[in-house]
């Protein structure tokens, strides 16, 4: 049988999830990063036809006063807050509940500040013409995200690929926006209800990485939908997640770590021109007692050099 | 290769790999195989390998052959070919609803597949109302009908006949359902959520507990055997309020004659759909499902509803919104 559209997804590029990445490489770098013949590797994606930015790192800086009063009385009530809370526990919940919930519902969309924490994103970034729509659902109670997908690829002689869409979440941020992260490690289970289009999509989990080569490194998995008027529950375990970086699936595998996740997102890319809908009621995770998997995938060494 | 139809054909990939001459692109030395050899020739090999990769081809030991002969074994096409051999088998069978490649191409037995697809109860029965036929009237005009399948469970049987016969069920489309490539679209017969305070508490059925049941003690008892007393592994949300489907159709045109259709089809089995009011709320594009009417839906709803009930009960009634 048949392999699905997803699955190749996976293989070829699995979708990127900032603006900033691109969908494939591009092929002016060769189709694998180890047959190019580049000095300089760019950190962000660079549109092609744009000049490289050659700015010094002080001109990159620049101050914004238009902030004013709001910005210092909420970055200050956070501050405070994060003081206080700590004498109720971890991050402002009791401890007796924090040690001891076996579920939690990260993500839940009701009311219209809810779809302030994600941000909406297609292949307009590198010049396609997917478009790509957030919206509250009926009742001010789901996330909708509608949209069309159009593969053609954008004409500027480098990009082979395009057809894309994603819904990320924004990092979470502490006092004076400093990047905070989440912490599921009580959690072996990624649970989700959500109704689509019986489109395959893919949801990347990306986690707070030490070096510089692994900003990209985001763990993927599908996400199948039904279709259909019903809502579906869907369940994947950490353990299923593969790593991937900048779309490309990694020869070394190792499980995601759930004590510094950055952000969640949902990604769809399958070659299928058209209008596309999903519609999400919230994101939870439980902990499975059942499930005793710790990875999916092989972890020795197998592609020896030569 | 997608205008000659092939892409899908292994046979064709390894032809187009037979192409490229044996035995000369592989390092005979160490200095070659440390520089890297060939580089455009193993750069087009990977982009083959890539292409049936996109297609969700797996490549077979004649693939593996043919690119140890041209290749050899450590080159980049063969730890392609690798990664593709090590990561498809994991992921061809990961989908929970699957979808054939080839879909039926009768529009009736892809309408047939797709609606006991969504229906999530393997009770619910498709109906084919009507089959797709072409007749010349007297005038000489071409009358095409169009085919019309109706699926219904057991359960939505029974709900709707509990439906109360004040309220309208509505007639809601056409959504998109993708099948692959191809999409299709479904039309539900649903009713809006009942606001709170018009919500009925059923008592259970008393024949359902015995004779021996205690008037002391509760009569149902919500007892999980098979978890623990601290484990809840419930998600603290409310529930989207959501109205009933009572059930689904596809058809080959979605205008409300041909929905009408279906409804007085639909009747047969469900005699209480004649003293309902239907309410066709059809739009041209996708959209999403909804439930509670929109705000500037709801007065011209109330008028026509009120003239309904006036009118004689019988007949099913259709009220164009």
């Amino acid at each position: 049988m048949a392999v699905s559209r997803k699955a190749l997804k996976a293989l070829s590029g699995v979708y990127g999830v900032t603006h900033r990445q691109p969908l494939f490489f591009p092929s002016k770098l060769g189709c694998s990063a180890i047959l190019s013949t580049r000095s300089v590797f760019e950190r962000d994606y660079r549109r092609p036809g744009q000049p490289p930015d050659t700015r010094w790192p002080w001109q990159k800086i620049h101050f914004d006063f238009s902030k004013g009063v709001e910005g210092i009385k909420k970055h200050i009530g956070l501050l405070k807050d994060e003081f206080v809370q700590r004498w109720t526990g971890p991050e402002g919940r009791p401890l007796l509940e924090h040690m001891l919930e076996q579920t939690r519902v990260q993500w839940e969309f009701r009311g219209p500040e809810s779809l302030d924490q994600w941000v909406v994103s297609s292949d307009q970034e590198i010049g396609g013409h997917s478009v790509a729509y957030t919206k509250l659902g009926k009742n001010n109670t789901t996330c909708f995200l509608y949209g069309s997908l159009c593969s053609t690829p954008p004409r500027d002689g480098e990009t082979r690929y395009s057809g894309y869409c994603t819904l990320r979440s924004k990092q979470p941020l502490a006092s004076f926006d400093r990047k905070k992260t989440y912490d599921w490690s009580s959690f072996n289970t990624l649970h989700m209800r959500i109704r689509g289009d019986g489109r395959p999509w893919m949801v990347n989990v990306s986690a707070e990485t030490f070096f510089s080569h692994q900003r990209d490194d985001i763990y993927s998995y599908f996400l199948y939908t039904r279709g259909g008027p019903y809502w579906q529950d869907v369940k994947i375990p950490f353990s299923k997640f593969f790593l991937s970086s900048r779309g490309r699936i990694q020869d070394n595998q190792h499980v995601l770590w759930l004590d510094k996740v950055k952000s969640i997102g949902f990604t769809l890319g399958d070659k299928a021109d058209g209008p596309f809908q999903l519609e999400i009621d919230f994101i939870g995770l439980c902990n499975d007692l059942a499930h005793t998997e710790e990875f999916a995938y092989e972890l020795y060494k197998r592609n020896p050099e030569v | 290769m997608p205008e000659f139809g092939v892409e899908r054909d292994i046979a064709i990939y390894n032809k187009l790999l037979d192409v490229f001459p044996k035995e000369v692109f592989v390092p005979q030395n160490f200095i070659q195989r440390m520089f890297n050899h060939y580089p455009r020739q193993q750069e087009c090999g990977v982009q083959l390998l890539e292409q049936m990769e996109n297609y969700g081809i797996t490549p077979n030991v004649e693939t593996k052959v043919l690119l140890a002969q041209i290749f050899g074994e450590k080159s980049h096409p063969m730890r392609k070919y690798q990664r593709i051999m090590y990561w498809f088998p994991r992921f061809k069978h990961t989908n929970p609803f699957p979808v054939p490649h080839v879909l039926p191409s009768d529009p009736v037995e892809l309408a047939r597949f797709s609606l006991t697809r969504i229906a999530d109860d393997p009770d619910a029965k498709v109906t084919i109302y009507q089959y797709p036929s072409t007749d010349i009237t007297e005038t000489g005009q071409e009358v095409t009908r169009p085919h019309i399948l109706g699926i219904q469970s057991p359960d939505q049987r029974s709900l709707l006949a509990k439906h109360n016969p004040c309220r309208p069920v509505y007639v809601e489309g056409p959504f998109p359902l993708w099948l692959r490539k191809t999409c299709v679209h479904y039309f539900l017969l649903k009713a809006d959520p009942i606001p709170p305070e018009e919500k009925v508490e059923e008592d259970f059925d008393r024949e359902l507990i015995g004779p021996e049941q205690s008037l002391f003690y509760p009569q149902r008892v919500e007892l999980d055997l098979e978890r623990d007393i601290g484990d809840d592994e419930s998600f603290s949300v409310d529930d989207v309020e959501e109205g009933l489907v009572y059930a689904m159709c596809m058809a080959g045109q979605g205008d409300q004659a041909t929905l009408s259709q279906w409804i007085s089809g639909l009747q047969e089995t469900c005699p209480i759909l004649g003293q309902i009011p239907t309410v066709f709320r059809l739009e041209s594009g996708p959209r999403e499902l909804q439930t509670s009417s929109d705000a500037q839906q709801t007065p011209e709803q109330e008028v026509e509803i009120d003239q309904i009930i006036e009118d004689e009960p019988q007949r099913s009634q259709r009220v164009n919104q």
